[in-house]
C-alpha cells in the first residue's frame, strides 16, 4: 500500500484522505517506514515530506469532515444583513413611501433559502434493515400531503427538499417556501435527524430581521410554527442554548405586544361581528404565549438547569384551575427528575382524588414510589391505573409501559417482557416501549439480535396494514441495533 | 457494564455452556423527554390550507392526548448505560441466567437447577462480601436448608434475580457472578459451572470539609463553638441536599442554623447542587452541664462533639447517603 501511493504526491492523501484510510496507515508505523525509506529516493525530494505531512494529514480530514462543506457561507449572510436595514419599517416606509406602496411581499426574494447545499441529503445508515424494504418505501412521487398524512416523514423531508430546490419554485412566493421549510426541519427532527435540521435552520439567519416582515403592514412573513421551530434549532445549530431561551422571549414580547394591541382593539372596537373574530385571536395570542412559556422551562432542562427551571415554573401564575392541575403536574415530573420526591408530592397534593386529575395524581404517585426505589408500591399504583376505566388509551399505554419497567426491577422479567410485547401487539411503536423491550431482550438471552430484528419487522409492519400514521419513524437506536 | 473481566471458566470445558448469564446495572429509570413541535393553533389555518405539517402529536414521547409541549412526560425509561458509580448510592444490578438451548434441537440438553451466586470485591478487603438475591422463589424458600436446589429452566426460560449494594469505599469494585447448573441429556449428566468479573470504579460524590470555631460562652451555660461545613458536589450529577445532621455525642447538644429554618408562609428550599457546587453549612454546639456542674471531657486535648451526617437525591431519586468521622474542637 505503501509504496504504491507514496508515488503520488502528498497534496492527494490530505484532500481525499479519510479516517477509514488514515487509520491504516498510522498502524502499520515504525517497521514499513524504515522499508518505505530505500523506495523514496525514487519518488524525489517530495517523499520526506510525506513522513512530516502525515500526522496533519491524518488530523484534517477528519476535522473537515464533521465541518461540512455545505454550511452556509458567511457571504450569504453579509449579503442578507445588506438587504435588510436595522430599523427596517419606519426607515423604510418614511424614507422612500412611494417605493413601499409599489413593493408588495411577492416582491421580496427568497432565493438564498433555496440553494441545494443548504438541504443535506438522508442516508440509510441509521434506518434498521426491515425499514429499508423498498416494498414499505413510498411511491417517490406522491404528494407531500400524502407523505404526511401516512407517516412516511423520512420521505416527506426528502421531498419538501426537492420541492424547495426544483426549478418550478417561485422564488418569491414566500408562503409556500416557509411552509415546506416547516415541514422539511420539522420532518428530520421526529426521523431523529434534529442534528441536520439545526444546520439547515441556519440558513434562516436572523428570522427577527426586517426582511421577514411584509413592507406594508409589518406583519410576519414566517409561520408562527416555524418561527418557534427555529428557536431551538438554531440555539442547537449555533452551539448557543442561551440563544434559545433569547428567541423564545423575543417571541414572547411580541405575543404580548399583539395581545395588547388586540385587547385595546376589543375594549374601543364596538361590540359588532368583529368580536367573535377578535376573541378567538386574543385566544389564540394566549394560548400561544403560554406555550412559550413551557418551552423556555423546557429549554432550562434541556441545558441542565433544572434548579433554574423550577424557579422559571414557580413564576407561573395560571389562569384557571385547569391550567393550575396542569402546570403542578409538570412540576412534579421537574422536581422528580431532579431527585425531590417530597417536593414532587407535594405538588399533587392538591390535585383531586376523582376523575382525569386522579388519573394524573395517581401517574405521579406512582412515579414517586419508583423514585423512592419502592417498585411494589409502584406496581400496586401502575396496576390500579390499568384496572381503571376512563384511561385515554394512550395513557393506558403509558401506564403498562411503566408498569412493565417497574416489574423489572422486581425481577420478575418474563411478566415485564408479557406486557410491553403486548404493548407492541396492540400497534404501540413509540421510542421508549421499543428501547426497553429490546433491553429485556439483550437479557433475556445472547441471541437478542433476533429478537430485536423481529421486533423492528414487527413495528415496520405496522406502517403497511391500513396505510395511515401507526408507525413512526424509527432509527437503529430505536431497537438497540 | 462497565469493564467485563475475561469469563474465567472454573472447569476447563470447551464446549459452550448451554445457560448465558447477562446484567443490567437498575439505576433508576428515567423519564422519557420529548421535543414536541409547535402546537396547532386553534383556528389558525384556514381549512384549505395544505396540510404538509406534520401533527405535532407525532414529536410525543408516547400517543398522548394532552398534548403538552412540556419536554418531560411521564413515561419511563431503562438506564441506557452503566453510568457512573458513587461512594454513599445503593449498587443494583440484576443478573439473569439463560437457557441458550434452541427449543427442539437434537442434542435435547435438559437444564436443571440452576443457581446464582454473586460476591462483590471491595478495595479494603481481600475477602469478597457475599450478596443476597432477590426475589427468592418459593423453591429456593424450601431449599433454603440443603442449599441444594435451583431452578428448572426450559428452553428460552430465565432465572431472574436482583443485588443490591451499598457502596462505601473509593476505587475499583469487582462483582463476581457464579452460575451453576446440571446439563442432563439421554445418555449423560453433569454439573457445570462458570463465572464472570464484572469490574466497575466507584468514584467520591460528596466532598465534606469542616471547621470549628469557639463562640463566646453565655453566662453559666457552658462552652458554645460553631461547627461550619462546606459540602461539594464532585460527582456529574446533580444533587439535592435532603438532610445535614450533626449528630451529637452524650455530653452535646446542636442545633443546625441552614435552610429547615424557614419563617412563616416561606417553603423549604433545598439546596441544589450542580456538579462542583459547594453548599456552605453550620451548627451551634453546646456542652451541656450536668447536675454536678462538670461538661465533658476532653481526650487527647480534643472534645469530640460528634458526626455528620448527610443524606442527598440525585437524578430521579437515586438516594445518597454519607457520614463522616468524629468531629470536634482542639482545647488549647
Amino acid at each position: 500500500m505503501e509504496s504504491s501511493s507514496g508515488g503520488s504526491t502528498p497534496k492527494r492523501h490530505s484532500r481525499h484522505g479519510s479516517s477509514g484510510r488514515a487509520l491504516p496507515r498510522r498502524s502499520t508505523r515504525g517497521p514499513l517506514d524504515i522499508n518505505e525509506s530505500p523506495i523514496s529516493p525514487s519518488s524525489g525530494p517530495t517523499t520526506p515530506s510525506t513522513l512530516t505531512h502525515n500526522p496533519s494529514s491524518l488530523l484534517s480530514p477528519t476535522a473537515s469532515q464533521y465541518a461540512t462543506p455545505r454550511i452556509p457561507s458567511p457571504a450569504i449572510g453579509s449579503n442578507l444583513s445588506n438587504i435588510t436595514s436595522p430599523s427596517f419599517r419606519t426607515a423604510r416606509t418614511t424614507l422612500s413611501p412611494s417605493r413601499s406602496t409599489l413593493s408588495t411581499n411577492s416582491q421580496k426574494d427568497f432565493t438564498f433559502l433555496l440553494r441545494p447545499e443548504i438541504y443535506h441529503p438522508l442516508t440509510l445508515l441509521d434506518v434498521p434493515p426491515p425499514f429499508r424494504v423498498a416494498s414499505t418505501q413510498p411511491d417517490p412521487s406522491s404528494p407531500l400531503e400524502d407523505l404526511i398524512a401516512q407517516g412516511h416523514l423520512r420521505s416527506a423531508a426528502i421531498k419538501a427538499a426537492q420541492l424547495l430546490t426544483s426549478p418550478g419554485l417561485n422564488t418569491s412566493d414566500h408562503e409556500q417556501i416557509f411552509n415546506l421549510i416547516y415541514t422539511r426541519l420539522s420532518c428530520l427532527t421526529l426521523c431523529n435527524q434534529t442534528t441536520l435540521a439545526s444546520q439547515e435552520v441556519k440558513a434562516l439567519e436572523d428570522l427577527n430581521s426586517g426582511y421577514y416582515r411584509n413592507d406594508h403592514d409589518g406583519t410576519h412573513l414566517v409561520p408562527w410554527e416555524l418561527r418557534v421551530l427555529a428557536v431551538r434549532l438554531q440555539g442547537m445549530g449555533f452551539n448557543d442554548a442561551r440563544r434559545g431561551i433569547m428567541g423564545y422571549y423575543d417571541l414572547a414580547r411580541e405575543a404580548r405586544l399583539t395581545l395588547t394591541g388586540l385587547k385595546k382593539k376589543r375594549k374601543v372596537g364596538a361590540e359588532g361581528d368583529e368580536n367573535g373574530k377578535l376573541g378567538d385571536d386574543i385566544k389564540m395570542w394566549e394560548t400561544r404565549l403560554e406555550e412559550l412559556g413551557i418551552r423556555v422551562a423546557g429549554a432550562l432542562i434541556e441545558m441542565e438547569d433544572l434548579e433554574g427551571a423550577t424557579r422559571f415554573l414557580a413564576t407561573f401564575k395560571p389562569s384557571s384551575d385547569e391550567k393550575r392541575q396542569e402546570l403542578e403536574v409538570r412540576k412534579a415530573l421537574l422536581w422528580l427528575c431532579l431527585g425531590d420526591v417530597e417536593a414532587a408530592r407535594k405538588c399533587i397534593s392538591a390535585l383531586s382524588t376523582n376523575g382525569e386529575q386522579d388519573h394524573e395524581r395517581k401517574v405521579i404517585l406512582a412515579l414517586a414510589h419508583t423514585a423512592d426505589s419502592d417498585f411494589d408500591s409502584a406496581v400496586e399504583v401502575w396496576e390500579e391505573l390499568v384496572a381503571s376505566e376512563g384511561l385515554e388509551k394512550g395513557e393506558m399505554a403509558m401506564c403498562k409501559q411503566n408498569l412493565g419497567v417497574c416489574l423489572l426491577y422486581l425481577g420478575k422479567m418474563d411478566e415485564a417482557r408479557k406486557i410491553l410485547e403486548t404493548l407492541t401487539d396492540e400497534r404501540n411503536s413509540f421510542h421508549a416501549l421499543t428501547f426497553n423491550l429490546s433491553t429485556i431482550y439483550e437479557l433475556c438471552t445472547e441471541r437478542s439480535r433476533a429478537l430485536k430484528i423481529g421486533l423492528a419487522e414487527k413495528v415496520a409492519g405496522m406502517q403497511e396494514e391500513d396505510g395511515k400514521k401507526v408507525g413512526w419513524e424509527k432509527v437503529n437506536g430505536d431497537f438497540k441495533l | 457494564m462497565a469493564h467485563q473481566r475475561g469469563g474465567s471458566t472454573v472447569e476447563a470445558v470447551k464446549e459452550p455452556h448451554s445457560v448465558s448469564l447477562k446484567v443490567l446495572r437498575l439505576s433508576r429509570p428515567s423519564l422519557s423527554v420529548q421535543h414536541p413541535l409547535p402546537l396547532p393553533t386553534p383556528g389558525a389555518s384556514p381549512p384549505d390550507s395544505p396540510n404538509t405539517f406534520p401533527a405535532s402529536s407525532e414529536s410525543l414521547a408516547y400517543p398522548s392526548a394532552k398534548n403538552d409541549a412540556f419536554i418531560l412526560s411521564p413515561l419511563l425509561t431503562l438506564p441506557p448505560a452503566f453510568g457512573s458509580a458513587y461512594v454513599g448510592e445503593t449498587f443494583s444490578c440484576t443478573l439473569c441466567a439463560n437457557n441458550e438451548v434452541l427449543p427442539g434441537s437434537v442434542s435435547a440438553k435438559v437444564i436443571s437447577n440452576v443457581r446464582i451466586e454473586a460476591e462483590m470485591k471491595i478495595p479494603s478487603s481481600s475477602t469478597p462480601i457475599s450478596l443476597i438475591l432477590v426475589p427468592q422463589t418459593e423453591k429456593e424458600e424450601e431449599a433454603e436448608k440443603g442449599k441444594e436446589h435451583g431452578v428448572d429452566l426450559e428452553p428460552g426460560q430465565s432465572l431472574q434475580k436482583v443485588v443490591n449494594f451499598d457502596l462505601k469505599e473509593e476505587g475499583s469494585h469487582v462483582l463476581a457472578v457464579t452460575v451453576t447448573y446440571s446439563e442432563t441429556t439421554a445418555t449423560s449428566g453433569r454439573i457445570r459451572t462458570f463465572r464472570k468479573l464484572y469490574q466497575f470504579v466507584c468514584k467520591g460524590c460528596m466532598v465534606v470539609r469542616t471547621k470549628t470555631g469557639a463562640l463566646p460562652s453565655m453566662g453559666e451555660k457552658g462552652r458554645r463553638w460553631a461547627l461550619e461545613a462546606q459540602l461539594e458536589n464532585c460527582g456529574e450529577e446533580t444533587i439535592t441536599l435532603d438532610m445535614v445532621v450533626l449528630e451529637t455525642k452524650e455530653g452535646f447538644k446542636s442545633q443546625g442554623i441552614n435552610w429547615e429554618i424557614i419563617g412563616e408562609g416561606e417553603q423549604m428550599d433545598r439546596p441544589v447542587l450542580m456538579p462542583g457546587d459547594v453548599q456552605q453549612v453550620c451548627f451551634l454546639v453546646e456542652e451541656v452541664i450536668d447536675d454536678e456542674g462538670s461538661g465533658p471531657e476532653p481526650t487527647d486535648g480534643r472534645l469530640v462533639f460528634g458526626i455528620l451526617s448527610l443524606g442527598w437525591r440525585g437524578p430521579m431519586g437515586n438516594r445518597g447517603f454519607l457520614s463522616t468521622g468524629a468531629l470536634g474542637a482542639r482545647l488549647k
